[in-house]
């Protein structure tokens, strides 16, 4: 990948990434997200992992953003408007954030085979999907039946606490 | 004999089965379900015993990649399964209070998923005490947390319950982040995802103790998080108190254990790099010894029985993390440990299910939760007053009881260690458990009633609470089929080595 490239994409993820923060309008910060997830799905694709990219774009930007969205819009705006920031928790918060940035760029710093690039694949283009199916049915299948019945509790739990009335 | 995989498969087949005949079903009580659950899952306890012992070689593409049936796996499956038969026989007495915080169109609707949700939450605590795999281990510690985030928020008309369910969860999401952040972490530096593999590639690794430190740290945080030890706690006092009941006991029991087993597995790779193991060692008494001062001393000035109970569960999970961090200096290894680790867990299972069993009887009928709504319990119900008196006694580590006989062990392992400074803050801890445990004991025994009423309690769970006094005091005075268990057979350990 060009690293013109990957820094542009970076760079607009990570504005993304801030704007979803600071834009007091829900709507916005949804839409920020999207766009964050936009750029992620790019530097995936920049890496050759198409599969990724595209489930990226489909599955979080598609379907995970827009039942964000609806459910934003189901809530009173105004009210999440008006909430003022708790200066306190700002600045201990900006710290937090601030020393795990610096002690991440400390270990990275401190291993030097973190900043070596990977040598290339070698093979022109890999069958990805068929790949990513092959070891989650085959390699993986007992974690991603574990993984089903924990979709299945979770939408257990979704109709048992937001039913208005259960029956 | 059985493949081990059966007890979890049984589990979840029972969950699917009742939940399909909750739904098709018209019968307005639901207590018949946790009633078949308990039958099924003493059978499955009993079929625990019955278990094929692993292959010898594992072929790849085969789930023992993931899986491990080793015997403090299974003596971790049946801790999970007899905790969830415990909370069930619990969710019984609590029907009263549940219904009255569901918004329901009639009594005792949608109770249902209260009592089958447990088992989803079983299956995963078994999967995840076998588990020999990060993205294993992942996926069956997440099906737990989902399952207990809907579990704590589940009388919404309660406000108490839902601010709990919203702390677990966003406390617990951000818990899980570092989680996946430090597997990734782990992953990146070795390219595997078992264990064992991940040990191997961990040791030879150079140059690069700081980013494993670093991966270790975030696993820590994410680990620390479940066993509820400092400074990852502070979601445990209000969860707990807004919880219902049953479901508290199941954090503070299933969670904990699973936690644990976890950190062990966990942490094994890492103490195998002979350069980092002093700091890992290091950092892991510190939180051992955060863990015991803070749990035991924010349990004194308490008032509610279930907020004691949680920061006495933060002071559990001191102890453990105390046997834990004097694992290296002997280099007995995680076989002793785990041993120690796995008796304590099966006595906290006793002595904490008794304690709730006893706690919502009570509270079901004197609406409070109050150690003053103890008072003069002895003359009330005198079973229940004895009842709570072992299993606060057990707590506390009174001599001839099976928690004594866990601190004991503890103990013998810190001392072991050399770790003199944490020894000492875990008798003066013990000390401070001893008042304040206690002093529900005295609330029961040595102050009037303000109500003489009897209190009325299901005969299942009486039965059931005289079965935990009974297995008290054997274990105590006798753990040795516990620790067989745990250790497995001779011969089996012979030739694992």
């Amino acid at each position: 990948m060009s690293p013109v490239l990957f820094w542009a994409f970076t760079l607009l993820m990570l504005a993304f990434g801030v704007s979803v923060i600071l834009n007091r309008n829900p709507v916005a910060s949804a839409l920020s997200l999207v766009g964050s997830f936009l750029c992620l799905a790019s530097l995936f694709v920049g890496l050759d992992a198409f599969f990724i990219g595209v489930i990226q774009v489909l599955v979080y930007a598609g379907a995970v953003m827009v039942l964000f969205l609806f459910i934003i819009m189901l809530l009173d705006l105004k009210a999440e408007q008006r909430r003022r920031f708790n200066p306190i928790a700002l600045v201990g918060g900006a710290a937090v954030s601030g020393a795990f940035v610096a002690f991440l760029l400390h270990v990275l710093k401190s291993f030097p085979a973190g900043s070596r690039a990977f040598p290339n694949l070698g093979v022109e283009r890999l069958d990805d999907v068929r790949l990513v199916g092959f070891a989650l049915f085959n390699h993986f299948n007992l974690p991603f039946q574990t993984v089903g019945v924990l979709v299945l509790v979770a939408s257990i739990g979704v109709v048992v606490l937001s039913r208005r009335e259960l029956k | 004999m059985f493949a081990p995989i059966t007890l979890e498969i049984l589990v979840l087949v029972l969950g699917f089965a009742l939940l399909l005949a909750e739904s098709f079903s018209n019968a307005p009580s639901k207590r018949a379900l946790p009633k078949i659950a308990l039958f099924v899952l003493a059978w499955v306890f009993a079929f625990s015993f019955f278990t094929a012992p692993a292959p010898d070689t594992v072929e790849p593409g085969s789930f023992w990649n993931f899986y491990s049936a080793s015997p403090i796996s299974m003596m971790f499956k049946r801790i999970a399964l007899l905790t969830t038969m415990g909370v069930l026989v619990m969710s019984l007495d609590y029907e009263s209070t549940l219904a009255k915080f569901i918004p329901s169109s009639r009594p005792g609707a949608g109770t249902g998923e209260f009592y089958i949700l447990p088992l989803f939450t079983c299956a995963g605590l078994m999967l995840m005490a076998s588990a020999t795999d990060l993205v294993m281990a992942f996926a069956a510690l997440e099906l737990v947390t989902i399952s207990f985030y809907v579990q704590v928020a589940y009388m919404r008309s309660n406000s108490a319950s839902l601010e709990a369910g919203i702390k677990y969860l966003i406390l617990g999401a951000l818990s899980t982040g570092f989680f996946v952040y430090g597997l990734t972490w782990v992953f990146g530096l070795t390219g595997e995802t078992h264990f064992d593999k991940v040990a191997l590639k961990l040791a030879a690794l150079e140059n690069s103790d700081t980013a494993i430190l670093f991966a270790l740290l975030l696993v820590l945080v994410g680990l620390g998080f479940k066993v509820a030890a400092v400074p990852f706690q502070s979601w445990v006092p209000d969860v707990y108190q807004g919880a219902p009941t049953p479901v508290t006991a199941f954090l503070s029991v299933g969670s904990k254990a699973a936690g644990f087993l976890l950190l062990l597995r966990v942490l094994e790779p890492f103490l195998g790099v002979s350069s980092i193991q002093p700091k890992v060692l290091a950092v892991l008494g510190t939180m051992a010894g955060a863990t015991l001062i803070y749990g035991n001393l924010a349990a004194l000035p308490q008032n509610n029985l279930k907020r004691l109970l949680a920061y006495s569960s933060i002071g559990h999970a001191g102890y453990l993390l105390l046997a834990v961090a004097s694992v290296g200096a002997t280099v007995t290894g995680f076989g002793a440990v785990g041993t120690t680790i796995g008796f304590y867990l099966f006595a906290y299972l006793l002595m904490t299910v008794l304690g709730f069993l006893v706690l919502t009887a009570v509270s079901t009928q004197t609406k409070g939760e109050e150690i003053q709504h103890f008072n003069g319990l002895s003359k009330r119900s005198p079973f229940l007053a004895f009842a709570l008196l072992v299993a606060m006694s057990s707590l506390a580590g009174v001599p001839l009881t099976a928690g004594f006989y866990g601190k004991f062990l503890v103990f013998a392992h810190a001392v072991n260690a050399q770790l003199w400074v944490l020894v000492g803050l875990g008798v003066v801890t013990v000390g401070a458990g001893f008042y304040y445990y206690l002093r529900v004991v005295a609330a029961m025994y040595w102050y009037e009633p303000t109500d003489t009423a009897p209190i009325h309690v299901s005969s299942l769970s009486k039965a059931v609470m005289a079965l935990l006094v009974v297995c008290i005091f054997v274990f105590g005075v006798n753990p040795r089929p516990i620790l067989s268990a745990l250790q497995g057979a001779p011969a089996k350990v012979a030739a694992a080595h």
